[in-house]
């Protein structure tokens, strides 16, 4: 019967040694005792022993390798052409099932609101290639969970010498913004002209009542959205499948313009908010914003927003709306002093006569409820 | 402030010179006591701050020992009953009276209390024996100074209960240099008799450990100079020695606890031995003595109450002293063959370059060169300077602080980090207390020990105790890696960082290539302690979608972790491996990871409460809104038989499962 000849353990502190030498070949006889190589740790040199006689059937380690402690070096027959024993079953710990989808297929199926039965594998297992190939098959008309690109990388390189830049976060945000409106929305724009005295009188009031030093007027227009969004819910909502999905909460963006950098801040749960509260929180998301402070929840998650680009003092600018949402409110004064409310919607969610009659909800303030404000 | 106190004379340091003659010794003894009760006065009137000890009774015990320290390097290391020591070796009675009421002329500005004291060369604790390895410590300073500078440590009979007396009584002894154990025997605890907790005999305590042993007795009319003898003859023969002076507590232990009977009491008071120097003076001399005191106390109390409430000119945050520019030797590779080697060849450069350097530690010498041989060599090289010590981790901790404090660069090797529970006292009431009460006092002690498991080394051989240590306030722990420059690493934390600190070291990577790879630096926040000098690394996806905090011998198994969830499922994963673990380099930290969509922390150690628990928190507190999980120990010892360490310690299966169920 064979015997197997192993790496030996010279200290309790190396697993592994290495093997300097092997000074035997198949079919070799060797004595029992003979030295028949050495391992080496970084503190000693040991001879390995042949423990009985026999010829050398099998080599099972190279040269200057390093090897497990305990592992097999040689196997040594008792005739020359005995036959190395098939090795025993080495334990597999649990792996995955074959055909089980890797981690990363299950995060893209996840995004993509999909599930694995739905894809076909290429090979064994459900791999991310798989799911990148199903979805751009279908054009990409899944229904997208949290708002990465789809198939917007164009891989080759322009033949005109450059370098690549990595993008930063909100340049990657915008990436994903304007991938989901190309692919997903059908957006349509709509704008008319108001009168800005009640609106600049009501500011003042309230500016004057929380003496505030800056004016609150576009955060109280904000609100004037969040109210309107809370009367009509398809405002705040989105397309899934064949369906209008209704959010159950009002998550409002609001475009806040800090250096080089545009961010889509987020103001969660405003509904749950009172105009004050909610022009407080604007407040100071805007501030922290300005300094770069803002924590990833406070700039994703957007269902419906306002954007204004009064302070450039422009004609008209037509958003393009943020991922999974179906109105976006812009405002402008250009520079003739016309005041303009517009919006860009996912017509596939809204019609023109909703998206109108919301605007002109929101040309004017509501009609304040002093008592209520007395009360608190 | 010093006041003159009416007929003494001071040294140059503001000692009191206290003559042998009846009318010096009673002046003094007399102010002791006036002081004493003035102390319980204030504490009557609810002027005092916390709790007092007062030594009334034993002032000539007291005043004996202080009062014969004549070189300027004598120190003293008192206990809780300090008020006779500090007051004859400082002459600061308006320090010590305010320091009691915690007010801002107190002597440590009120942070001490009556309990901890520091002045030139006298400390004071409020733990028993605490401060006993630290005076051997101290004493060995010395004699590598030629300083003939005597440490006497002054501790009660009950603190005869205490193992780390005799651990300290054992290395003075050995060390040969010159420390004075005073026993202040009075014979009661609290309340509790010492016949009812001493077996055998005190004085053959002393000469078990070869200490030249005298007893004395604070009732013999020639006391105070035999006692001036015996300080004489400690400092002539160069070796320690003790000192047991039977005496009697005519007061309470602190305030109200005086349960003795009233016979006993009175005998007590008709022994004392400081009325009987002042029966011996005459009426009219005696009674012009206490009037003077009396006047002088007068004015002690009314500074005392005239100064402020003590306060914080700035409360500090923290109390590390800041990375210091000087840089002896070269630069450490940042690759080596093994740790082992880097960590050997840290140390060398390290001796080489500064004489302050030891290396102190059980069985460092060759030819077994410490614990896994990383000492190898040294011992022959630096002849002196690498010191095999007793199996006393609690008194080598000690006298390494007090090395430290004096002056050098101690270096002390614990066999096995399970063993830093031994040395937990001295590090968190001691190492960290004196920088963080004194700003101006470092304590530059560095502990390397060897951490971890996967060796079958059993329940006490194997534990990560990282997560007890990050929790001790001004104590810094350093656990590098391969992929770190360990030797730089250790360099710069002996060199560059005057701070107490543990530096863990694992076991299995001693044999490990010491070798970057595609780790790059992770910027430090200005704002981070130690970040700069101690680094974070990281590798991988810069978009991960997972990612592997890690730290110390977790990193080769992370490692393996995040290979195969990157080659079998596909993943981006990142690794973040920081060095410094405590004090946490939290803004680098929040840099790096708060945008991060799933952190995974995993480390060796008992996890709950643990370093972990700590990152995960600071990342909850600044709004991370990812995933989370921890993968660690649970709370459970570790098993020595292989099969079963390895079913409990997390390895890379345990990792990729946890990271697939997070997914």
């Amino acid at each position: 019967m064979a015997v197997s000849i192993h790496a030996p353990r010279i200290n309790n502190n190396d697993d592994q040694v290495k093997l300097i030498a092997l000074d035997v070949a198949i079919g070799q006889k060797v004595d029992r005792g003979a030295v028949i190589g050495q391992v080496e740790t970084d503190k000693a040199v040991v001879d390995i022993e042949a423990p009985a006689e026999g010829y050398v059937i099998g080599l099972q380690a190279e040269v200057d390798t390093m090897v497990e402690v305990g592992s097999i070096l040689v196997w040594l027959g008792e005739s020359a052409d005995e036959v190395v024993p098939a090795a025993a079953a080495v334990e597999t710990r649990a792996g995955q099932a074959s055909g089980a989808p890797t981690a990363k297929a299950r995060l893209l199926l996840k995004r993509h609101g999909l599930t694995a039965d739905q894809v076909p594998a290429a090979g064994e297992r459900l791999t991310a290639e798989d799911v990148e190939h199903y979805v751009a098959g279908k054009g990409g008309r899944t229904a997208q969970a949290s708002g990465s690109p789809v198939a917007t990388r164009i891989d080759r390189l322009p033949d005109v010498p450059g370098a690549l830049r990595p993008l930063r976060p909100d340049e990657r945000g915008m990436v994903n913004t304007v991938s989901w409106s190309r692919d997903f929305a059908v957006p349509g724009y709509i704008e008319l002209e108001y009168d800005p005295q009640p609106w600049d009188a009501y500011a003042k009031d309230y500016a004057d009542r929380h003496r505030l030093m800056l004016s609150p007027l576009l955060s109280l227009m904000a609100w004037r959205l969040v109210e309107l969004a809370r009367e009509t819910p398809a405002l705040n909502a989105t397309h899934v499948g064949e369906q209008r999905y209704e959010y159950g909460e009002i998550n409002l963006g609001f475009t806040v313009q800090a250096g080089e950098t545009l961010y889509l801040t987020v103001l969660r749960n405003a509904d749950t908010l009172d105009e004050s509260g909610f022009v407080n929180a604007q407040g100071d998301i805007q501030r922290r914003a300005a300094g770069h402070r803002l924590v990833p929840a406070e700039l994703q998650g957007a269902t419906i927003s306002f954007s204004s680009m009064a302070r450039w003092k422009v004609s008209r600018h037509i958003p393009i709306l943020p991922p999974h949402t179906a109105l976006m409110v812009a405002h402008a004064v250009s520079a003739d002093g016309r005041h303009v409310l517009g919006a860009t919607y996912d017509h596939r969610v809204l019609n023109g006569f909703q998206v109108v009659n919301t605007l002109r909800k929101l040309s004017k303030p509501a009609v304040p409820d002093r008592k209520k404000e007395n009360t608190q | 402030m010093l006041f003159p106190i009416p007929g003494v004379e001071r040294n140059e340091h503001g000692k009191p010179l206290i003559g042998l003659d009846d009318a010096s010794l009673y002046a003094f003894g007399h102010l002791l006591r006036s002081t004493e009760q003035l102390i319980l006065d204030l504490f009557s009137r609810g002027l005092l701050s916390g709790t007092t000890h007062t030594c009334i009774g034993q002032e000539l015990c007291q005043m004996a020992v202080v009062r014969a320290l004549d070189h300027e390097d004598d120190a003293v290391l008192s206990n809780h009953r300090n008020h006779g020591h500090y007051m004859t070796y400082s002459g600061d009675f308006l320090g010590l009276v305010a320091e009691v009421m915690g007010r801002k002329a107190g002597v440590c500005g009120g942070y001490g209390g009556s309990q901890h004291i520091a002045y030139r060369h006298f400390h004071s604790n409020g733990i028993q024996a605490g401060m006993t390895g630290i005076g051997a410590g101290l004493a060995l300073a010395r004699k590598r100074k030629d300083s003939p500078g005597i440490v006497t440590i002054m501790v009660g009979d009950g603190t005869l209960g205490e193992g780390l007396l005799y651990e300290s009584m054992n290395l003075a002894s050995i060390w040969n240099c010159r420390v004075l154990f005073v026993v202040e025997n009075n014979g009661i605890a609290q309340t509790t008799y010492t016949s009812e907790t001493l077996g055998g005999s005190i004085e053959a305590r002393g000469q078990a450990f070869g200490l030249q042993t005298w007893r004395l007795n604070d009732a013999d009319p020639e006391f105070s100079a035999s006692v001036a003898r015996v300080v004489a003859q400690v400092r002539e023969s160069g070796r320690a020695g003790m000192l047991v002076i039977d005496t009697r507590r005519l007061g309470p232990h602190s305030k109200g606890d005086d349960l003795r009977a009233d016979d006993e009491k009175a005998a007590i008071a008709a022994r004392d031995p400081l009325a009987a120097i002042g029966r011996r003076l005459a009426d009219s001399e005696r009674e012009a003595i206490e009037a003077r005191n009396t006047v002088f106390l007068a004015r002690i109390e009314a500074e005392a109450l005239a100064s402020p409430e003590a306060s914080f000119d700035a409360q500090r945050l923290h109390t590390f002293s800041p990375v210091s520019t000087t840089r002896i030797g070269s630069l450490q590779p940042a690759k080596a063959s093994n740790v082992r080697l880097a960590i050997n060849q840290a140390l060398r450069t390290l001796l080489g370059g500064d004489e302050r350097v030891l290396l102190i530690g059980e069985d460092l010498h060759e030819p077994y060169g410490g614990a896994f041989k990383v000492s190898a060599g040294l011992s022959g090289d630096f002849a002196g300077r690498v010191i095999s010590t007793p199996i006393s981790e609690a008194g080598i901790t000690g006298a390494s602080i007090g090395l430290a404090l004096d002056g050098e660069r101690p270096i002390l090797e614990i066999m096995f980090a399970d063993f830093l529970t031994l040395c937990m006292d001295q590090l968190y009431n001691h190492a960290v207390k004196f920088p963080g009460m004194f700003e101006d006092v470092k304590v530059p002690l560095l502990i390397r020990t060897p951490a971890g498991g996967r060796r079958g080394y059993g329940p006490t051989h194997s534990q990560n105790p990282e997560n007890l240590f990050v929790s001790v306030p001004g104590l810094t722990v350093l656990f590098g890696s391969h992929r770190h420059n360990v030797g730089q690493l250790l360099v710069d934390a002996v060199q560059r960082w005057p701070n107490p600190t543990v530096f863990l070291e694992h076991k299995l990577l001693y044999g490990e290539a010491q070798d970057p790879a595609d780790y790059e630096l992770v910027a430090a926040s200005p704002e981070d302690q130690g970040a700069d000098l101690f680094p974070t690394l990281r590798r991988g996806a810069d978009a991960p979608d997972v990612t592997l905090l890690s730290f110390g011998g977790m990193l080769p198994v992370v490692e393996r972790a995040a290979k195969q969830l990157e080659e079998q499922e596909e993943l981006a994963v990142e690794i973040v491996a920081p060095a410094l673990l405590a004090p946490l380099p939290r803004g680098t930290l929040l840099d790096a990871l708060l945008d991060r969509p799933r952190i995974v922390v995993v480390e060796e150690s008992h996890h709950e409460f643990g370093v972990s628990a700590e990152i995960l928190a600071m990342l909850a507190e600044a709004g991370f809104t990812g995933q989370v999980l921890r993968v660690g120990l649970a709370p459970v010892p570790i098993a020595s038989a292989r099969s079963l360490e390895r079913e409990q310690i997390p390895d890379e299966q345990m990792i990729v499962a946890s990271v697939l169920d997070l997914i």
